[in-house]
């Protein structure tokens, strides 16, 4: 954290609510770009993820009001702009919502260096193989619930299935993984 | 998690292999989930990413922020699915702006209540102004003197005749509904609530045929004398106050109207250039 910002993205939420472009811009560029990077891996079609991102930032001009200061800044603005794609793309059937996990990874030319692999593995110990090991209705409820963060009854419209069948993939989803590792780790129970 | 990642921040090679879409899901979903937390690693995603395209999107941004709102009407036609540039031409037409429909709205109040006072015998105030309504209200919808926008609509590659439909069809259905809800309230028998349609819906046709050859003041001048004349003519006759809309005559409205349309397919089907017929 060499950059700590002079400025919260909380504080610049509050300054657009109170219409200062300026603070909008700022908000931007600090999270139009991740939003943009995520947003791709989940829409093949560039020009629908360059909507969306501008979708989003109009609506947190017109309804940063709303931010309730209790969460970050990023995980809100990804909850407007990824539920903005999903809904924009309910009915094109074209574009991929969820990355598929079962494509193996391309030749990669640079792979994660030996110490990002360790630190990786230390933020999720045995996760990673944990979650190459289930089914893909599981792996797509843990995608669309846990990490991107709809609720089960969105998740269920996106995936199209029921509701609770999302709950109940989710809960045997967790139970599997809880099995696979030995420790099971904060924030996925 | 967040103690677990304070120290570590994702170099830029397996950044730039992530934007790429090289990583596999669990490896990108774990970068992915570090960036959305990260605040130096958000900043390094944004270096990585073309400027061109950062720049575009925010332009996208700026220009619907700047947009000053529309107005009211136009978002209520926005709303109602239309294409923005249709909203846009309906709403300029004067005869859809407030103050002609509260116009309209009180003069047909004003009608339906002399009927109602007079309990069904001077019908004639309702039954003269309810079929003119939407005729005046089409002849005022466009037209060189009418509309703000008559030296872009000139000069557009949109159709003139499309515009006139569309037109018309948006003062029908302002006015009609407003119009057949105060028939409700006429007294005598029900059919009367909806018999001045006839009239109505034949009269529209007959403007826009007239409109063609004299434009639409004259055209709407010589509807307006003509229905007054026929239903003022039947009060001072002593016919039945109902007169004006019963079945025969409005079996002589309906072709009258089917005349109009005729000439005005005909003019259409003869010259083909944008506009002339209407």
């Amino acid at each position: 954290m060499s950059t700590t910002p002079f400025v919260t993205d909380a504080a610049l939420v509050a300054a657009v609510a109170d219409k200062d472009a300026g603070a909008l811009r700022e908000l931007y560029e600090r999270h139009g770009a991740w939003l943009h990077a995520r947003l791709i891996r989940r829409c093949n079609d560039p020009e629908v993820v360059v909507e969306v991102v501008q979708d989003t930032f109009v609506a947190l001009w017109k309804d940063a009001r709303r931010f309730r200061h209790d969460g970050e800044v990023g995980a809100w603005l990804w909850g407007i702009a990824f539920r903005r794609m999903v809904s924009r793309l309910r009915s094109r059937k074209d574009v991929v919502l969820i990355p598929d996990w079962d494509v193996p990874a391309a030749p990669q030319q640079v792979l994660p260096s030996a110490e990002d692999l360790v630190l990786l593995g230390v933020e999720y110990g045995d996760l990673a193989a944990a979650l190459r090991r289930l089914s893909p209705e599981f792996r797509s409820v843990v995608q669309a619930v846990v990490l991107d963060g709809l609720t089960t009854k969105e998740a269920g419209r996106l995936l199209g299935v029921r509701e609770n069948t999302v709950k109940t993939r989710l809960h045997r989803a967790k139970a599997q993984l809880r099995t696979a590792l030995t420790e099971p780790q904060e924030g996925w129970r | 998690m967040t103690t677990g990642t304070q120290g570590w921040h994702a170099d830029p090679a397996l950044l730039a292999s992530y934007l790429a879409g090289d990583l596999d899901a669990v490896t990108g979903a774990s970068v992915e989930q570090h960036v959305s937390r990260c605040e130096a690693c958000r900043a390094a995603v944004g270096h990585l990413l073309e400027p061109q395209l950062v720049e575009r999107t925010w332009a996208g941004i700026r220009d619907a922020i700047e947009r000053p709102p529309l107005p009211v009407p136009i978002r209520l036609a926005r709303r109602l699915g239309l294409p923005e540039s249709t909203a846009v031409l309906l709403a300029a037409a004067a005869s859809l702006r407030g103050a002609w429909l509260v116009g309209a709205f009180l003069s047909l109040s004003f009608a339906t209540l002399a009927a109602y006072l007079s309990g069904g015998t001077a019908l004639a105030p309702f039954l003269l102004v309810a079929p003119l309504a939407p005729v005046l209200g089409v002849a005022t919808a466009y037209g060189p003197r009418q509309d703000p926008l008559e030296a872009l609509v000139a000069t557009a590659a949109y159709g003139r005749t499309r515009l006139i439909l569309l037109r018309t069809i948006a003062v029908l259905v302002s006015v009609l509904p407003v119009t057949a809800l105060l028939g409700l309230a006429l007294p005598g028998p029900r059919w009367l609530a909806a018999a001045w349609l006839g009239p109505a819906l034949a009269l529209v046709p007959v403007l826009l045929a007239l409109a063609g050859f004299v434009g639409p003041r004259a055209a709407a001048t010589v509807v307006l004398l003509g229905w007054s004349s026929v239903v003022v003519a039947s009060t001072r006759a002593g016919l039945d106050p109902a007169w004006p809309v019963e079945a025969a005559q409005q079996g002589a409205y309906l072709a009258l109207a089917v005349a109009a349309c005729a000439v005005i397919a005909v003019r259409l089907g003869i010259d083909r250039r944008r506009g002339v017929a209407l």
